[in-house]
């Protein structure tokens, strides 16, 4: 893929999972929509390494240029830490789920139906 | 370097070694080599390439990281000595949780800086949630969410600094006297910025905070309103080294003082009113990192982890022992200690003599120009007018628990002494009557605001989404057009 269609698309990703992320009700789908924007930028931070006509940047495949390793080193620490929060959020809406029995942010928000501490 | 990275490595080693067996021991064992590390690099280190050329890690000791270090052990003791029913996993991950705080203060590469926040907000969600009161783990969930949100467009800024500059280094972007004159830098300078705004709890992008840190249990609050915001500060200040953004700053500032006080004063429930004043004191330490007082804005950074948390740690005691959470309810209700620390507490945040907060105040206001000397000024009326509600809870009942409450309860007063001490123009008559002139207007604007009920606005979840949208879209914007540069 391009340099540019890969800065374009992750533009978009990171839109569309933003839109996700205000407009859906349930917290799932919330959840999905950051997932959603958060390749986004991991997609974004790929495309910069992209250099024309440049091999990939992996030790042992021959002369010329390169594409730049850093941007893919960060990257792979950015989809750890994604990841991380992902597993985590859907662990806390699992409980959520479990005591309110709902997954609707709108339901989770009216006061009256928290038990009093 | 060595010390300060095995200190860290201390920390993160002994909290996980926890997790296995013997929580507490390895949590005293992290805070004494992390103590025992603190007193070996102490005057500080410079800047070194952790891994090597050309794509180490900056790490350096200087003033942000002696003041996050000596905040962290104090508020480390304080926790350990309150906390000592607290079973399981709890000490471990506090003291995980310090140890990517004290890591941060080392750091200076935006991406090492990113990563540490993250975690610090993993960590603070369970922690957040650790008591499994389905409210908190409501406020803790939205806080991991829309810091995640701002960590996103931090990505994008980053991604932007390092294509067009190449690096990532603070000193570096620094030494290059970064243009931001160039649209791309100056968007990327923007996203960066409004991604830690929203992780450090900035008025209108980082509204998560009064909830996260108010439904949080006792000593998790001390430790989110205590250390964990001040990572974020530290992130400003250095990302207001590396581009030229200190006005843009001192708005921000502004606009966070009064919007957190705004709400502070009309709340009702205890804790959610101090994170709102979490919220309000960050305004002051954000004007401080804009102006670039460097020695006013540290202690105000570390004065205000002390004394907030100590408020945090009585009113938590206050509502764990009462049961009740509204102010008003709590009246006549408190135990000694629990009494008295919250008067200490509230003493040193009004910035009274001779307390912590006088001392950062005066300090503060000494680097400050004219004209933010008086913005300073009207926050301190502000904040007295708010905290003029707690007094009816000053009047004790009763024996309690002392614990953690004294350690801080002595940080906070040798703070202020020892400030006094050293800046020997904090005792010029003008500063001392300064000070209770704006606690006696605070009063009377009290007095005055009693009665009144503005509607202000409620912020839900996907309100505050959209805010944070559109604060991000102001900040870049303002940054590209060049306007308060």
């Amino acid at each position: 893929m391009d340099g540019l269609a890969a800065l374009a698309l992750s533009i978009a990703l990171v839109g569309v999972g933003f839109w996700a992320l205000i407009v859906r009700r349930n917290l799932i789908w919330k959840l999905l929509g950051l997932n959603v924007a958060a390749g986004g930028s991991i997609l974004f931070l790929v495309a910069l390494a992209y250099r024309p006509g440049a091999r990939p940047a992996i030790v042992g495949l021959g002369p010329g240029p390169a594409a730049d390793p850093l941007p893919q080193a960060l990257v792979l620490t950015a989809i750890v830490i994604d990841f991380a929060t992902l597993a985590l959020a859907l662990v806390y809406v699992i409980f959520l789920t479990e005591h309110r029995h709902t997954q609707d942010v709108h339901r989770l928000e009216r006061e009256e139906e928290w038990p009093q501490p | 370097m060595a010390a300060a990275l095995s200190g860290v490595l201390a920390y993160v080693g002994c909290g996980l070694l926890g997790f296995i067996g013997a929580p507490r021991l390895f949590s005293w064992l992290a805070l004494l080599a992390g103590s025992a590390a603190f007193l070996l690099w102490a005057p500080g280190f410079p800047e070194a390439l952790v891994g090597g050329l050309p794509w180490g890690i900056a790490v350096a000791g200087d003033m942000w990281a002696l003041g996050l270090w000596a905040l962290g052990i104090v508020l480390h003791a304080a926790v350990l000595l309150h906390a000592r029913g607290r079973a399981g996993a709890f000490h471990p991950l506090t003291t995980v949780l310090i140890g990517a705080c004290l890591a941060a203060g080392l750091s200076r590469d935006l991406f090492n800086l990113y990563v540490l926040m993250d975690l610090t907000s993993l960590l603070a969600l369970v922690l957040i949630a650790f008591e499994r009161r389905p409210r908190a783990v409501w406020a803790g969930l939205q806080y991991l969410v829309l810091t995640e949100v701002g960590l996103i467009l931090y990505l994008f800024g980053l991604g932007l600094v390092y294509g067009k500059l190449g690096t990532l280094s603070v000193s570096s972007l620094a030494f290059r006297g970064v243009d931001l004159r160039d649209p791309a830098l100056a968007v990327g300078a923007g996203l960066l910025l409004a991604g830690t705004a929203v992780k450090t709890g900035v008025f209108l992008l980082g509204l998560w905070l009064p909830q996260a840190h108010g439904q949080a249990p006792t000593e998790v609050s001390v430790l989110l309103s205590g250390i964990v915001v001040k990572v974020g500060v530290v992130a400003l200040a250095r990302l207001a080294e590396a581009f030229p953004v200190g006005n843009l700053l001192v708005a921000l500032g502004i606009i966070t003082g009064f919007g957190g006080l705004a709400y502070a004063f009309w709340e009702r429930d205890l804790k959610v009113f101090l994170g709102f004043h979490t919220m309000s004191q960050l305004g002051y330490m954000i004007i401080a990192v804009g102006l670039g007082a460097g020695m006013g804005a540290l202690l105000y950074v570390v004065a205000h982890g002390l004394f907030k948390g100590l408020l945090f740690l009585a009113a938590g005691e206050a509502v764990e022992g009462t049961g009740r959470r509204e102010i008003a309810a709590l009246a006549g209700q408190l135990s000694v200690p629990v009494a008295l620390s919250l008067a200490v507490g509230t003493w040193a945040i009004v910035g009274l003599p001779p307390l912590a907060g006088f001392a950062a105040k005066g300090v503060l206001a000494q680097a400050a120009p004219a004209w933010t000397k008086t913005v300073l000024f009207a926050l301190g009326v502000g904040t007295a007018a708010s905290f003029a509600k707690l007094l009816p809870l000053f009047r004790p009942v009763g024996k309690g628990r002392v614990g953690g409450l004294g350690v801080l309860t002595g940080a906070v007063v040798g703070f202020g002494l020892a400030g006094i001490l050293a800046f020997p123009e904090l005792t010029s008559w003008r500063a001392w009557g300064e000070a209770f002139l704006a606690v006696a207007m605070g009063y009377a604007l009290y007095l005055g605001l009693r009665a009144v009920a503005p509607p202000l606005a409620r912020f839900t979840f996907d309100r505050m989404l959209v805010s944070i949208l559109l604060g991000t879209v102001g900040i870049a914007a303002l940054v590209a057009l060049g306007w308060l540069s």
